[in-house]
């Protein structure tokens, strides 16, 4: 191939995976995502997940029943797994199948909302404290180190006491946990950014410090976040689940996978499946999320050439 | 007529925790346009903090210029608030790094990058900037600029990152191009081409060169004046043909003598400068050369010599400088070594 053909061919290539400035980028880490196979099981999950939640309330109540009717008939609470109960009855007659379908509504919205707003207060800080140094530095991570000190599910469990148990306070309080970390590693990534020649050329060009920070720091430095956030959501949901499990968090009759695993515990030997199944959902989830992050820390490594 | 850029006893200062270090301490020189200045120096001798603080890119606090002026086309660069600084920098200044590699940002094209400066000082819209980064990059010599406009970074070879570099800093046709050791990262056919390419735009363009190298092949073929820097100081300067042919410090002789030479002759091995370059914390008493100068006498660690007038517009640094008898070559020759 002449190298005008090459050059035609490789324009063209690019046009196909992405017309506009970053997305190429982003095309060549989809297409490194592509070939990690569990990174792809998890994206596959997740995606499973996302799609049963969101269609439930059309599909699911017709076919196994509302997750919040309760019926007390004989017979009725403590089916095991069949045909009409795919994952049995709890004690109280209701589907644990449609039960674990719409805690996962739950688990995600707490997970995504919950890490939001840990990104939101985290890349502020991190990237003020990164970017400027000195005392705001000092001042952001000794915070930090404050939150790192407590140990986190007390820390957790005592917001929780002060604004009130219930499914908003759940992520506020997972939330507002969350951002030290984020801080940290966007901290971090943001310091050894810094140092690249291209932002010193920047200044050299006459660029404003929030030009540089906006448009040659953060799009360098947000593939740790990236990865690190998605991660993160698998934390929050397993905290979710531990603080309603403890009864601290999402409050009965809404279905939350840790809550029906606490309600479960008395009977885990007599019905088993009231606590394989919220525990299978918390399992699989939480792993989808973490592998498809790790998979992103592969996919994102711009010095990773294929 | 005023010379473009001026330089008065410019010195920066580091504030370290082990002390202060004086990356460069007491520089004059003066740029006319279109001419070529080479800063020629070792490794820390404050040729690229000369360079930064000529632009205000010393980082605050740990960096601070502490003496000096800086004119450019007469009003005080050092006078300058922030915005008024920006304003010059990348266009009526600007800059080359030494690593082409890292120079540039991943993340963007490269006619993106080359047209950022546009957007900012010439307040070209996205597509107007990149339309003329394409005819930069053909002026540059990259081949199909208009496929290699749409290249990112990683997708060019070192020499041609070098050349994006040099587009992106003539963008906005600067009075003044400062190149850092702009071809240290490349290898040497890559060197010549680049160095070729610079002449060639200096000539189109008649932008003033502020090259910084340790590279005294490069200075020979570009240079007009010449300045030697060692521990932050300027140990001599001057026209380029009276540097390399009377120069009047020892010092300077030495970098001479360190260089291979096609014409060499039995007794035709390199001499190396002996010793290390001083730390710029504790730098050696009186003249900072002394403790690796081959003729070093007793006033030497005593005073700071003065500079002296050598040849016309040609100053060294030296207490004998232009003393008779006090000519390169004189040690070799049964000098006096202390």
């Amino acid at each position: 191939m002449s190298p005008a053909t090459r050059r035609a061919a490789s324009a063209l290539e690019i046009d196909e995976v992405a017309g506009s400035t970053t997305r190429t980028l982003w095309g060549d880490a989809f297409r490194r995502l592509r070939r990690n196979k569990l990174a792809i099981a998890g994206l596959v999950w997740i995606t499973i997940v996302v799609v049963l939640t969101i269609s439930a309330d059309i599909w699911v109540p017709p076919l196994f029943g509302d997750p919040l009717t309760v019926r007390t008939a004989p017979g009725e609470s403590l089916q095991a797994p069949s045909f009409t109960h795919p994952f049995g009855t709890d004690k109280l007659g209701r589907d644990v199948f449609s039960r674990v379908v719409y805690g996962a509504r739950v688990s995600l919205t707490v997970g995504i909302i919950a890490v939001s707003i840990s990104l939101v207060i985290g890349l502020i800080l991190g990237a003020l404290s990164g970017y400027y140094g000195g005392f705001i530095d000092a001042l952001v991570m000794r915070s930090a180190d404050v939150f790192f000190a407590f140990p986190y599910i007390l820390f957790a469990i005592a917001l929780i006491a002060v604004l009130g148990p219930s499914y908003r306070n759940v992520f506020i309080a997972i939330g507002i946990l969350g951002w030290p970390s984020i801080a940290r590693v966007f901290r971090s990534s943001i310091l050894s950014v810094k140092e690249n020649e291209y932002v010193d050329a920047a200044r050299a060009m006459g660029a404003s410090d929030l030009r540089i920070m906006f448009r040659h720091i953060m799009p360098n430095a947000v593939a740790p976040i990236i990865v690190y956030g998605t991660m993160s959501i698998g934390g929050a949901i397993i905290t979710e689940a531990a603080l309603s499990f403890l009864g601290m968090g999402v409050q009965p009759p809404t279905p939350s996978w840790g809550l029906m695993l606490s309600d479960a515990k008395s009977l885990m030997f007599r019905a088993p499946w009231l606590t394989i199944w919220p525990g299978f959902a918390i399992l699989t989830t939480v792993l989808a999320f973490v592998l498809m992050g790790d998979g992103m820390r592969d996919a994102l490594d711009v010095k990773m050439k294929d | 007529m005023a010379a473009l850029l001026e330089v008065r006893d410019l010195a920066t200062h580091f504030f370290t925790r082990d002390g202060v270090v004086k990356a460069v301490d007491g520089i004059s020189f003066s740029l006319d346009p279109g001419k070529t200045l080479a800063v020629v120096g070792e490794s820390g001798s404050g040729k690229s903090v000369t360079a930064l603080s000529i632009m205000r890119l010393i980082q605050e606090p740990a960096g601070r210029i502490v003496d000096g002026e800086v004119y450019f086309k007469g009003d005080s660069v050092l006078a300058m608030n922030e915005s008024q600084v920006r304003d010059l920098r990348g266009d009526r200044i600007a800059m080359i790094f030494q690593d082409p590699m890292t120079s540039l940002n991943p993340v963007f094209r490269v006619g993106r990058q080359i047209g950022e400066s546009l957007m900012l000082h010439r307040h070209l819209s996205r597509k107007d900037a990149f339309e003329r980064a394409i005819e930069l990059l053909d002026m540059v010599g990259i081949p199909h600029p208009r496929d290699r406009a749409r290249d990112y970074p990683h997708q060019f070879s070192g020499g041609m990152r070098q050349r994006a570099m040099i587009a992106m800093a003539l963008a906005c046709d600067p009075d003044i191009l400062i190149a850092d050791e702009p071809t240290t990262a490349l290898d040497v056919t890559i060197q010549a081409q680049i160095l070729e390419l610079m002449s060639e735009l200096q000539e189109r363009t008649g932008t003033a060169i502020i090259m910084i190298t340790h590279d005294l092949g490069i200075v020979a073929d570009m240079a007009d004046d010449v300045m030697v820097m060692y521990a932050g100081k300027q140990i001599e300067y001057g026209p380029a043909d009276s540097v390399f042919y009377r120069s009047g410090h020892p010092y300077t002789w030495g970098l001479l003598d360190s260089l291979p030479r096609h014409d060499v002759d039995e007794k035709g091995t390199l001499l190396p400068i002996t010793g290390q370059p001083p730390s710029l914390i504790n730098v050696p008493s009186g003249c900072a050369f002394h403790p690796r100068c081959r003729y070093a006498r007793e006033i030497c660690p005593r005073e700071v010599p003065a500079s002296r007038e050598v040849g016309e517009g040609h100053f060294a640094a030296c207490h004998f400088a232009g003393q008779d008898g006090f000519v390169r070559g004189a040690a070799q020759a049964g000098g006096e070594v202390a």
